[in-house]
């Protein structure tokens, strides 16, 4: 009888072990209450990855953008609910600043900070207490961008315009690679007095109220620059020696919140800023069907919430999980995750809809296409051709296998919410099989057969395939383009060589090939067909060249958004249409699940992590409606322990009666 | 056997270099440094800006041998001032460098990641012995009958099942709608952090199980078969000590070199367990690595997972011929 008092006392530590355990993986929130009683509000969010960098300077991609925004605010911001078009507005600056127009051809921007908006307590300050924003930090942070230290991938963009950003480099470099912050200064910055600046432009750039926008312009105090500095020193308790973190990994923001603890590879939480003033919610603009949700929060003081957590999850099913059980907010569905959280008509499963889970669905500003290589001799200098390849492809299927049929399909270069994108048009090359056989004929091969030969015409098409899914989906453009008639090679690359393979020109039909904008201006999308962009310097990948498109796209380029450039912006798109250099495909779109209690109230997919502050949540709902969600049943562990006991009593009758 | 370990140790630095050379060729293949420095600077990255990144980390000189007349603009002086050698001068020295992508020390990022895999992997480790020895046992206890064929046919069952069905099967059913256990998730506060483990390290065991039962099935068989097991049912030992005490303590040996090669590979954690319950550890640093393209973390780690094998293996020899007085090394 031994072991079976063994089991049982196993299976009775088990069940304590069990009855000890607890399912929800997030961390306790910092408090339970306000000061004034009310109840605590915390946030739970994701990230994909770790992030690379927090310095504003040097970080440009999206995964680190999350951390940085809350933390650190712009000069200028996204108005949240403007994305017909997108605008910005103030944020750190009290107004959006107007171009001045000087004799000399150069431009001047006159730029107010808003008084008062304070940096977040940090060490790095005397007396450990943030200081005020000041019109210095904005000159320090052009220095930043001009020094060659911090290697900053937006200094040859701005650099083009700003007045004495070149200077300042090339100075550093000659003084041994590193910027004197007190003697190089960057003269396109004129300090006026503690909240003005003028922005000094070699010449006219509407564009740079974009850049305002993002991070590489945001003011940066000098102090928490040089305080972490990676290096070691006396700050351990009683003195002791202590490695500081690097600037990059310790962010000195003046945003809605403060980062105040950040374990590595794992989660970041972020604490609302007691002392922030800088934005408060929308007082009006809200879409109708937000309109219940936004009216409250109309003019409240942000952030809404009191701490976000941010986990990082590199996968997607657990993700899912944690959102099933209401331990995370909201859950971003993509690729697979879409068929099991959407129905065929593009709404929320009813098992979700029924616990109130809310979905939006909103668009990148973003648009995906194959490119032709407009040097190559066959497709480059056949148009009919190129149109015909154009029309003989449906992106619908490929949205589907890609996105669950969420993204829309691109009937033109600019995506929806750029100011010139015309939600009418119709690409003429768009998918059309009868017209694609025309085509083809009056490309000189009827049929889709070399009239010299008999044979089909072959075309290659490259493309990134490291998976199966990849593979799959190339197939796919594969037979839709063969529909024509031609013969489609296809060539699967690794990164590395579709990167070479691009700098070369060294391909006919590139697929994979897009663009996600920086700013929303057509100028930001019309450059990858100038002809000055050439690979690798450029991103033109097609090679595209046309002295029409160039002119008009040199003139469009410095123009403010009059009914003048939208004109020019139509004609642009003709063109394009017309040559065809690209195959349109879609813009890339986002399935948003909310939970009840954090609903989303925006589709401004250029605010992101900036958006945070703006979420309202219900803490009460959640308490209420989570512990419904995990209950746990003890059926499968009295089953479990039953059949391991009636296995191990078999076994022991089995074994006495053979008295082995 | 000493002549055995020395010649071991010298055989170490020419597997690893060779181990080294290949990860070499097969990252220079797959990535180049161009794409690395694309993927970190980011689209807006210049060819200028791409070579400042490439040049501050060394990474703009050849890769392997610098063969024939140096070009303009080429970076390196002399032959051997080449990617590979450089860095591997500063692995032999164990100077893992930084974080392509982030800049962190790797040093400190290992120390860091160590913790956590050794928390998932040991526990694991030692309870999966436990447990595959006893179910091993209970199998030989009830051998031939029918019991022990579907025992058999259980363990080659769970042999057959891909892991990522356990870690999905465990997610999506224990941790989802029994709501046991975290789905996710990681924290060493207090003994309530316990919690985050249980699962993954429950999956990892039911990951090894079916094999390990397996295999001690077979050795302990072997020895139930030997002539002083007879002797000792002859002399009246019951069959849970003849199987406890007589059976074990001579199959022991045999497993013994099974058991102790994966000792130190321990450290390393696991790729896919570790990335699905969000564990920081060295499994999911290499993972990250391999999605980032941070080739200095892939390097680092390859080159200490080479180390820890030939260590692994190399106690695994000794202790084989201690435990066998049969078996010399030479």
């Amino acid at each position: 009888m031994l072991p079976l008092c063994r089991a049982t006392a196993l299976a009775a530590a088990g069940l304590l072990l069990f009855a000890g355990c607890n399912n929800n993986p997030q961390q306790k929130p910092l408090h339970e209450k306000r000061p004034d009683g009310s109840p605590w509000t915390v946030y739970y969010w994701t990230i994909p990855d770790e992030i690379r960098s927090l310095d504003p300077q040097f970080m440009y991609e999206e995964v680190s953008n999350r951390i940085l925004e809350p933390i650190q605010d712009t000069l200028l911001e996204y108005e949240l609910m403007e994305t017909k078009p997108y605008r910005v507005g103030p944020c750190l600056l009290e107004k959006v600043p107007q171009p001045v127009q000087n004799s000399d051809g150069t431009v001047t921007y006159h730029c107010a900070l808003k008084p008062g908006v304070l940096y977040h307590d940090d060490p790095c300050f005397p007396g450990g207490e943030g200081r005020e924003v000041v019109a210095s930090d904005v000159e320090y942070a052009f220095q930043r961008l001009s020094d060659p230290v911090v290697q900053s991938p937006f200094f040859s963009n701005l650099s083009d315009y700003v007045i004495g950003m070149q200077e300042a480099y090339d100075a550093a470099k000659k003084a041994g690679g590193k910027l004197n912050y007190d003697t190089m200064k960057v003269s396109g910055i004129e300090v006026l007095d503690a909240h003005h600046f003028d922005l000094k432009l070699s010449k006219p750039y509407p564009q740079i109220i974009y850049w305002m926008a993002l991070h590489c312009t945001t003011p940066v105090a000098r102090e928490g620059v040089e305080f972490y500095d990676g290096l070691p020193h006396a700050d351990g308790p009683k003195g002791r020696i202590k490695v500081r973190d690097k600037f990059a990994f310790h962010p000195v923001g003046n945003g809605a919140f403060q980062l105040v603890e950040w374990v590595r590879g794992q989660r970041f939480r972020l604490v609302r800023n007691e002392r922030y003033h800088t934005k408060v919610f929308p007082t009006g603009g809200w879409p109708p069907e937000r309109e219940a949700v936004c009216r409250p929060l109309a003019g409240h003081a942000l952030p809404l919430a009191d701490e976000v957590q941010i986990t990082v999850f590199r996968e997607f099913l657990p993700q899912w999980l944690l959102m099933r059980q209401g331990y995370l907010d909201n859950f971003d569905a993509y690729k697979d995750s879409v068929n099991s959280i959407v129905t065929s008509i593009k709404a929320l499963s009813p098992k979700w809809a029924a616990r109130g889970m809310k979905l939006s669905t909103s668009t990148w500003v973003s648009t995906f296409y194959m490119s032709f290589n407009m040097q190559d001799p066959l497709v480059g200098g056949n148009r009919k051709l190129r149109q015909a390849i154009s029309c003989s492809y449906d992106p619908r299927g490929f949205i589907d296998l890609l996105y669950g049929g969420a993204a829309p399909v691109a009937e033109q270069l600019l995506s929806p919410g750029i100011p010139g994108y015309d939600p009418n048009f119709k690409n003429p090359y768009g998918f059309n099989l009868e017209k694609a056989r025309r085509l083809i004929a009056e490309a000189g091969y009827p049929d889709g057969r070399d009239p010299n030969t008999g044979r089909p015409l072959e075309i290659t098409l490259d493309g990134v395939a490291t998976g199966a899914e990849e593979r799959q989906l190339m197939e796919y453009m594969q037979r839709q383009i063969e529909q024509c008639g031609v013969k489609v090679n296809v060539i699967e690359n690794t990164f590395a060589r579709s990167d070479e393979k691009q700098d070369q020109g060294n391909f006919q039909l590139l697929t994979g090939t897009g663009w996600g904008a920086d700013y929303p201006d057509p100028e930001n999308y019309f450059f990858l067909f100038y002809s000055k962009n050439f690979p690798p310097a450029g991103k033109n990948v097609s090679r595209y060249k046309n002295a029409e498109f160039d002119a008009l796209f040199e003139k469009m380029a410095t123009m403010e958004n009059t009914p003048e450039r939208m004109k020019i912006i139509k004609r642009m798109n003709d063109i394009l249409v017309e040559d065809a250099p690209i195959v349109l495909e879609f813009n890339k779109a986002n399935f948003m699940v909310s939970q009840p209690w954090a609903p989303r109230i925006h589709s401004n997919m250029l605010l992101d992590g900036r958006a945070i502050k703006y979420q309202p949540v219900d803490p009460v709902m959640r308490a209420r409606l989570q512990p419904s969600w995990n209950r746990q049943p003890m059926w499968p562990i009295y089953s479990a322990v039953a059949a391991l006991a009636a296995i191990l009593g078999y076994g022991i009758v089995l074994n006495r009666k053979r008295n082995v | 056997m000493f002549s055995y370990l020395i010649r071991r140790l010298l055989y170490t630095p020419l597997i690893i270099f060779g181990v080294m050379l290949l990860t070499f060729v097969l990252f220079s293949v797959l990535q180049k440094p161009e794409t690395m420095a694309r993927t970190v600077l980011g689209k807006r990255a210049t060819p200028k800006t791409v070579q400042d990144w490439l040049h501050t980390r060394g990474y703009d000189k050849p890769t392997f041998l610098a063969t024939g007349p140096k070009k303009p603009g080429q970076a390196g002086e002399g032959m051997f001032d080449t990617i590979f050698f450089n860095e591997m001068r500063k692995l032999a020295t164990f100077n893992l460098g930084v974080s392509d992508v982030t800049g962190r020390e790797l040093k400190e990022v290992f120390q860091q990641g160590a913790i956590p895999s050794l928390l998932l992997t040991l526990p694991a480790y030692v309870a999966g012995f436990l447990m595959a020895v006893g179910f091993a046992l209970f199998l030989v206890f009830v051998r031939k009958s029918a019991l022990d064929t579907a025992g058999v046919f259980a363990c080659v069952g769970l042999m057959s099942v891909p892991p990522m069905v356990y870690i999905i099967f465990g997610q999506a059913v224990i941790a989802l709608s029994f709501n046991y256990f975290p789905a996710f998730g990681y924290e060493m506060r207090s003994w309530s952090s316990i919690r985050f483990l249980l699962l993954p390290v429950a999956l990892m065991i039911v990951i090894n199980l079916g094999s390990e039962v397996r295999l001690y099935r077979a050795v302990f068989l072997e020895e139930i078969g030997q002539d002083y097991v007879r002797t000792a049912q002859a002399k009246g030992v019951s069959s849970v000590r003849l199987l406890l005490v007589h059976v074990l303590k001579n199959g022991m040996i045999a497993l013994i070199t099974y058991v102790v090669a994966q000792l130190p590979l321990l450290i390393l954690g696991s790729l896919l367990v570790e990335n699905f319950f969000g564990i920081p550890g060295l499994g999911n640093l290499l993972t990250s690595a391999i999605q980032t393209n941070d080739f200095a973390v892939i390097r680092a780690t390859t080159f200490l997972t080479a180390i820890l094998y030939i260590i692994g293996l190399t106690i695994t020899d000794i202790l084989y011929a201690v435990a066998d007085p049969r078996i010399r090394l030479s």
